[in-house]
């Protein structure tokens, strides 16, 4: 379904004449209807890798493959939840998510329909003729992924879409995002920086290391759904990816790699 | 097979996830009643300057021998003139229809070219690179240096007082419309190319409303540029009627108080369309939107 070839992406700055490396030679492949979670310490290429996916950017080499085709610009068959609210400030919940619609020519009534199971599919029908600035930061998420399901996407990709949701209703979310992708059975790329959210809700979890390391593990979760949070299972699963996480160069400050092992070290 | 999502249970219970307080409306701030003090500081802004304006007229006409008039008189003229009572020929009503058509076309004109280019602008690098120059050094050319030129172009005439008008309005607009969509978060461009936005849908529905605050600024810079250059343009051009043509050609007659009741309507209509439209207008953008909160 989604197939990176050996894909590198450099951005150069202009001002200061560098270039940034952000993935090098990365070969991945996500199935169809699979949930896969990118998960990484920040800076190593986990959006862009999803950037690309989604047609924001293009590779510097290599192949971006969605459905057999490489990937051009962004479109509505791959629906994109952002971290902060992507949402259109002036228009209201039902209006954000029928943006969409309207662009890709559904009729009216189709539109209105639509509109109405969607909003109401993220819980939000009370909300409906709310502003984004009304909505707390779970509602927009919600909004944010009532607007991409509408169009029947053939995929979801998320990038840290509850990073930056207090904790209770970040696991409130996941609940609903596994309720709504058990019914409506979609390809799923999640980006994410938080360990247990990648156990919970992933079929893959896949580490990305920074450049030029590319992926350091591709761990399989098999657990069934609905998972208990607390399960030894879950702690199992979390450590093991934890100890990989440990063991990865730091982008942004060496010592906490340090650090990391430490606080590790008496639970292994 | 989305058909079948039963969702009923889910909407009963939107769960913890609603922050309380946000997820009522916002509350409007609770409008300060005005209280004493402010009433009595408001009408100080508006008696001194007239009692200031009374002051200098008496010891114009004392010291000069001229009649400068005083606010009394001008009140007086006014009155006069809202009765029918001609002015250089013609109606206040008249001189005051024509300003205005003047304005109005002039006007429309610099807000149709000045957002459309302001929306180009924004968008290619290229484009701006290649005219911000220009339009910079526009919005430094004083008013009256147009004459020339709008006589060059458009001979003697109406056309010459509304080119006067649209090119000191146009700058900006331009400028500040160009900010707006700058300004348009990037992330907005790019989640509406996601849901499947083409080029058209782009700038109308979200590089527009986007960059609305800071164009409705622009607009309301380039209304008060337009407004002020009125009397220069209808000074010069000689185009027979005219609240600024008025204002010139009643000295030939020595109706001071004429010309000064011109420039009495010229301030008040600025400032009923710049206080009482236009600054309501963009407020009232900014609050509904909630932009003040994240830009």
């Amino acid at each position: 379904m989604i197939e990176f070839q050996q894909v590198s992406k450099l951005f150069p700055n202009d001002e200061t004449g560098q270039v940034v490396q952000a993935l090098q030679d990365i070969t991945l492949s996500v199935e169809e209807n699979e949930f896969v979670c990118v998960l990484g310490p920040s800076g190593c290429g986990k959006s862009t890798l999803l950037n690309l996916v989604a047609g924001f950017e293009r590779p510097t080499s290599g192949q971006v493959l969605f459905d057999g085709r490489p990937v051009r610009q962004a479109g509505p068959d791959r629906g994109v939840v952002f971290q902060e609210s992507a949402l259109l400030p002036w228009l209201t919940v039902e209006q954000n998510v029928d943006f969409g619609l309207r662009n890709l020519g559904y009729d009216r009534n189709e539109r209105k329909e639509r509109v109405q199971r969607f909003v109401s599919l993220v819980g939000l029908s009370d909300f409906r003729r709310a502003r984004p600035h009304q909505l707390s930061g779970g509602m927009k998420q919600r909004v944010q992924i009532a607007r991409v399901l509408a169009l029947s996407p053939r995929a979801l990709l998320m990038d840290e879409p509850f990073g930056a949701l207090d904790a209770q209703t970040r696991d409130h979310l996941q609940d609903e995002l596994l309720h709504i992708w058990e019914i409506e059975r979609k390809t799923a790329l999640f980006v994410t920086h938080n360990v247990e959210e990648a156990v919970y809700l992933a079929d893959r979890v896949v580490v990305l290391a920074p450049a030029p390391d590319g992926i350091a593990a591709d761990v399989p979760i098999s657990m069934r759904r609905p998972r208990d949070r607390f399960s030894d299972d879950m702690r199992e699963a979390t450590r093991a990816l934890l100890r990989v996480l440990a063991n990865l160069p730091c982008c942004v400050l060496p010592s906490s790699r340090e650090r990391g092992t430490d606080v590790l070290l008496p639970q292994a | 097979m989305e058909r079948t999502v039963s969702t009923s249970p889910r909407e009963a219970d939107p769960g913890p996830l609603l922050a309380p307080g946000a997820a009522a409306p916002v509350l409007r701030a609770a409008r300060r009643r005005p209280s004493l003090s402010a009433a009595l500081v408001a009408l100080a802004s508006v008696v001194i300057p007239l009692a200031l304006w009374w002051v200098i007229a008496a010891l114009v006409t004392q010291m000069r021998g001229v009649p400068f008039p005083t606010p009394l008189d001008t009140f007086d003229r006014l009155l006069a003139l809202v009765q029918g009572r001609l002015l250089v020929d013609f109606t206040i009503y008249r001189h005051l229809a024509d300003s205005l058509r003047r304005w109005g076309l002039g006007f429309s004109l610099a807000m149709g070219l000045g957002i459309i280019s302001g929306l180009m602008f924004g968008w290619s690098r290229l484009l701006e690179r290649l005219s911000m120059p220009t339009v910079t050094v526009l919005q430094l050319i004083p008013g009256l240096a147009w004459v020339p030129v709008a006589i060059l172009l458009f001979g003697i005439g109406e056309r010459s007082t509304v080119f006067m008008i649209a090119v000191t309005s146009f700058a900006p607009i331009v400028i500040n419309t160009t900010a707006g969509v700058k300004g348009v978060n990037e992330l907005l461009v790019r989640a509406a190319k996601m849901l499947g936005a083409d080029g058209r849908t782009l700038f109308l529905r979200v590089l527009l409303p986007g960059s609305l605050p800071h164009l409705l600024s622009g607009l309301r810079v380039g209304f008060a540029n337009g407004w002020r250059v009125l009397v220069a343009g209808e000074m010069v051009v000689g185009t027979g009627t005219g609240l600024g043509y008025s204002i010139i050609q009643s000295r030939w007659t020595l109706d001071y108080a004429g010309s000064f009741v011109c420039i009495a309507i010229i301030c008040i209509i600025g400032l009923i369309v710049e206080r009482g439209l236009l600054l309501p207008l963009e407020r009232r953008t900014v609050d509904r939107w909630g932009l003040a909160r994240t830009t």
